[in-house]
Parts: C-alpha cells; sequence; structure tokens
C-alpha cells in the first residue's frame, strides 16, 4: 500500500501559550516546533498498517525550512520519505491554501516519483487552531470519501476498514480506492526513535516541492484577544480535613448552591 | 457555486435518539433574537425518522420554519448531499451546525462546495452593523479570534455547545416544511457496516445543574468511584479529565474540557484536578466552582470559587457526609 500522511508542524502543546499583548500574536517564543499530537497517532497508524501490508510511507507538509526537522522526526519512525512543500508564515495560512497546496504536492510526488498513493492519511484537528477542516477539505477537492477521527485501520478485501469513534462506540466503515482518513487518538501510543533510526533519518534527503497553491479566503481576524479570566473566591488551608469541609461547607451555603 | 441572492437563518438540528441536540437548540434561542433586527427569519433542519417531535422542540426553541427530511441515513455523504439541495434551494445567509462529531465534519466539506468558509467551536456571536463576527479560540481556549467575513455565502459555522442558553417556548408557533431529497447512493464510496454501542449510559453533561469531575489527582480507579458518589449526593453527573480517561478509571463520555464536553452546571465540584487550560476552557462557565487538590499552587485554585487544599480521597468522604446532613435538614 502506498500510503501519504500529511502533517503539521505546531507549537509544543504541553506548552501553555498565551497572546502577547505587544504583538497582539500568540506568544511561541521558547515554545519548541513538534509535530501536531494528532498526526503522530496518524503516522503512528500508516506505519501499522505499511507493516501489516506492504508498501512505503510517505510524509508530506506545508511550511518553512524549520519544517524540515519535524520531516526527519518522521523519517525515525517509520516514514520511508519526506517532502515539504515551501510555503512562509504556514501557521496563519488558511484552510483551502493548505489543502490546495496539499493536493497539488501529492499530484507532484506522484509525478515525480510514479507511484500512485492508495490512501491519505491526515491527523483529526491540529492542537494550536482545532478547526479539523483541512481534512476533510482535502477529499473534498480531491473529490474522494473522508472517514474522519479513526482510531483504527486494516486493509481487507483490497481496500482499508476503519473504526470511527462516536460518542457512545464506534463505526465500521470501509472503502475500496482512495480514500482519506483524519485519525483519534488510538489506543497505542506512537513509538518512539532510537539512536540508529535517528541517525538514519537524519542522512534521508527531503524532497523541497513548490507547489504551494493560494486558495481564496474570505475569512478576516477581526480582533485577538485574551478571554475574561474568573476571579479566584477563597483558598482553605486548615489544620486538618474536617475544618476545611466544615469551612467549605459554610462558604457553599452562604452561596446557596445546594 | 457561491449563493448569491441569500436571506434568513439556518440552523442545522441534529437528532440524537430521535431528540433534538442542545446545541442545535441553544443556537435556535440565540438566533431567534437576533434575527428580527435584521429582518431574517430562522429556519431549522431536521433529518432523520419521525422528525415531527423534534420539529416542534426546534420552534419552541426559536425557529420560525422547519424542513423536515424524513430519511433514515447515517452516513457523512448522504448528510452533504441532502443539506447541498437544501443550501441551494434555500439559500441562507448564515448555515449553522452544533460542533458535534458530524457538524464538524459537515462544515468543512460544505463550505468547499458553497466556494466560501467555515468557521469551527464558535463560542460567541457578534453582532455588526452588517452581519455578524465569529469568536472562536486557540490554542486550548487560551487565545480568542474575532472572526468576519469579508464575502461570499451562505456563511457556514460550528457552535459549541453551552455557548448560549436554550429557552423552550411551548406556545410559539411555525411552519412545517416537508421535503424529499433523494441520495444518489452510487455517489457514496464509503459503506457503514457496523455501529457499535460500548457505552450503554446516557450521559447529559451539558443539562447538568451540577457536575462533580475527577481529575489524575484521584491516583486509582477505587479513588475515582469517591467522585461517582459526591456526584449521587449531589444529584449531579461525573465528569473527567483526560487523564482520568486516558486511565480508564471512566468512559471517554464523561470528559470536560477541550477535547471534550463543555459545561456550564450551576455547581462544578472539581476533584484532584489540577486546571489544565484544556480543562479549563470546558467548565470556566460554571456557576460556583469547588476545586479539592493536593498542590496549593493548582491554577484551579485561580478560578474556584471555594478551594479546598488537601487530598481530595480524604476530604470527599468527608464532604459526603456533610453534604448528606446538610440535605436531611
Amino acid at each position: 500500500m502506498e500510503i501519504l500522511v500529511c502533517i503539521k508542524q505546531v507549537p509544543d502543546d504541553s506548552v501553555e501559550i498565551f497572546l502577547n499583548e505587544n504583538t497582539q500574536k500568540p506568544d511561541l517564543e521558547k515554545v519548541t516546533p513538534v509535530v501536531n499530537a494528532f498526526d503522530t497517532y496518524a503516522l503512528e497508524m500508516a506505519v501499522r498498517l505499511k507493516e501489516a501490508a506492504g508498501g512505503e510511507v510517505t510524509v508530506l507538509s506545508v511550511g518553512d525550512d524549520s519544517v524540515k526537522n519535524s520531516l526527519k522526526n518522521c523519517m525515525a519512525v517509520g516514514a520511508d520519505h519526506a517532502y515539504l512543500c515551501k510555503l512562509d508564515d504556514y501557521n496563519e495560512t488558511d484552510t483551502f491554501t493548505i489543502a490546495q497546496s496539499l493536493k497539488e504536492s501529492k499530484e507532484e510526488i506522484e509525478k515525480q516519483t510514479g507511484k500512485t498513493f492508495d490512501i491519505i492519511f491526515c491527523g483529526k484537528e491540529s492542537t494550536d487552531f482545532a478547526s479539523a477542516q483541512v481534512g476533510p477539505v482535502l477529499a473534498e477537492m480531491m473529490d474522494i470519501p473522508v472517514i474522519t477521527g479513526i482510531v483504527d485501520i486494516e486493509e481487507k478485501d483490497g481496500g482499508v476498514e476503519t473504526r470511527q469513534e462516536t460518542e457512545e462506540g464506534y463505526h465500521v466503515i470501509s472503502c475500496q480506492g482512495l480514500c482519506l482518513v483524519t485519525v483519534n487518538k488510538p489506543k497505542y501510543d506512537p513509538r518512539y526513535p532510537t539512536i540508529k533510526s535517528k541517525m538514519a533519518a537524519r542522512k534521508k534527503a527531503i524532497d523541497e516541492l513548490d507547489t504551494a497553491k493560494a486558495g481564496v479566503t474570505v475569512l478576516h481576524t477581526e480582533k485577538v484577544y485574551t478571554p475574561a479570566k474568573r476571579s479566584a473566591g477563597v483558598k482553605i488551608q486548615a489544620e486538618s480535613a474536617e475544618e476545611a469541609v466544615a469551612q467549605a461547607m459554610d462558604l457553599m451555603k452562604k452561596a446557596k448552591v445546594f | 457555486m457561491k449563493l448569491t441572492n441569500v436571506k434568513d437563518y439556518m440552523v442545522y438540528v441534529e437528532l440524537a435518539d430521535g431528540a433534538p441536540v442542545n446545541a442545535s437548540l441553544e443556537i435556535l434561542t440565540r438566533v431567534s433574537r437576533l434575527a428580527p433586527k435584521s429582518g431574517e427569519q430562522v429556519t431549522a433542519v431536521i433529518i432523520g425518522q419521525n422528525v415531527s417531535e423534534g420539529a416542534q422542540t426546534a420552534i419552541a426553541a426559536g425557529a420560525d420554519k422547519v424542513i423536515c427530511v424524513e430519511k433514515e441515513i447515517s452516513q457523512l455523504e448522504e448528510y452533504v448531499q441532502i443539506l447541498t439541495a437544501i443550501g441551494k434551494k434555500y439559500q441562507p445567509r448564515v448555515f449553522f451546525f452544533p460542533a458535534t462529531q458530524m457538524g464538524k465534519d459537515l462544515v468543512p466539506v460544505l463550505s468547499y462546495k458553497f466556494d466560501t468558509a467555515s468557521i469551527t467551536d464558535v463560542t460567541d456571536i457578534v453582532e455588526k452593523a452588517e452581519g455578524f463576527d465569529y469568536v472562536c479560540s486557540s490554542y486550548n481556549g487560551n487565545i480568542l479570534n474575532e472572526i468576519s467575513y469579508e464575502a461570499g455565502f451562505p456563511q457556514i459555522v460550528s457552535v459549541k455547545s453551552s455557548s448560549f442558553k436554550k429557552e423552550l417556548d411551548s406556545s410559539r408557533t411555525g411552519e412545517i416544511i416537508s421535503e424529499d431529497i433523494p441520495v444518489d447512493r452510487s455517489l457514496i464510496k464509503t459503506e457503514l457496516k457496523e455501529t457499535v454501542k460500548e457505552i450503554a449510559e446516557a450521559v447529559n453533561l451539558e443539562e447538568a445543574q451540577v457536575v462533580v469531575a475527577g481529575g489524575r489527582g484521584m491516583g486509582s480507579k477505587e479513588n475515582f468511584e469517591l467522585v461517582k458518589e459526591l456526584a449521587d449526593v449531589c444529584k449531579g453527573v461525573v465528569g473527567a479529565t483526560r487523564p482520568a480517561i486516558e486511565s480508564e478509571w471512566i468512559s471517554r463520555a464523561h470528559q470536560v474540557g477541550q477535547s471534550g464536553k463543555t459545561v456550564a452546571p450551576k455547581l462544578y465540584i472539581a476533584c484532584g484536578i489540577s486546571g489544565a487550560t484544556q480543562h479549563i476552557s470546558g467548565m470556566s462557565g460554571s456557576g460556583y466552582i469547588v476545586a479539592i487538590n493536593k498542590d496549593e499552587d493548582a491554577p484551579i485554585f485561580d478560578i474556584a470559587d471555594v478551594g479546598i487544599v488537601g487530598d481530595a480521597v480524604k476530604v470527599i468522604p468527608l464532604l459526603i457526609e456533610a453534604i448528606k446532613k446538610e440535605k436531611a435538614q
């Protein structure tokens, strides 16, 4: 199976990011760029599918030179090839431009290598803007079906069978022919690179593509601001738990919460 | 396919077990307040089987008209076909969706079909001289973005649950329109082979008056039982943070936060929850917040009305007894 995994480089989501009131932009200084968490799940799932069904995994991202590091990291955990569609300010770019650039890049990779992809993986959403739009829009642009929020996939009867997480359980959805899946957190964690795989990845080339293509966006950000914070109430630090609960009960009774 | 002759606001009313989801009703109530000023009407769209009761609820929540499509469908591609046809026929100025899993899948696909753009997880609608701006968040809710459309209709947005209050007025009246829209099965390339229900309990966090939630600080599945007991005593619903769910102390239907449900109960009791933004952004609209945590510097105390610094495992049993006593009086 020829698998394409689209990844986005985002600021590390384990760090709290706030607005810099002077620049009116998110304060990203000192925040390490990482591969979007849901994209790491997508890559792990794709690599497991490759290990079971054969073929190769190609990763693709849209971004500036800094994204090469993320792509190298992907090659250290199972991706065979990596491509970067060059675009500065990728983080502020609209959904349609990103999706259009991914589509053009996919076609260019197919032209250059002579292979055709059987399936495209994306993360369910990014951890920075979390709009969950690029995957479905890319599928729609390519006129192929999309299965969102999957937590498992296997090759079956020449196509794929997926498990899509729902509020109450899951759907089993199958598809024959090219499709796009977006990946939610599966039961397993992405593998860690080894020293050997890191060394090997470092030696591999990242092919640059000039396939970025601006889409037309009609959206305009009028204002960026920090949400109003609730003010803190009373913090009880009593000698004993009994005393703390008694104080808390007094306050709650006064506030008539029961 | 841009729409040029637009009017009215359309709200997709998603059904869950035959009843409209809260997020859709909340949008209807909010939009019904905005519509008269601009001379627009509010149209609800319902797709499913036996939709008449749901249509009445939509009218009670604020719909002037309800378009009913009596059809049993289950796949995204089928919904896209029907909603594209309805959008084309009725030409809404704004097409609102609940930010449910289905809503969030529909919005980007429809925005491409209508050659416009979409906004996900809207939490507020700002009235402007002409039309609206929409507020959504980034970076786990730490930053808010107010976004406008420079051109293009329909505006297509999904709205997060609990962003607005729903109000049902059963004396309201409205028009019901039946639409029969065929689905071209030959265009559908995926097959839904099985629907499996793993979570049997109905967890209605969004409508709960009281939510008692537990986090990593509960320490174990056994200790998490205390959270459930406290919820029972308070006649509340159990909530949980992502770490508690990933530890499999409780099913994911209970998750509160950025990747779970957004809640705004009258009383929220946070047990062993440190207060990561990812969680706080899903519950900071609560009326009264009580927090119990060992770490006196936990960020949850910055937003709690009452904070108890202490081990939740020791504090909760005492709190249960105290509340029982209080309620018995």
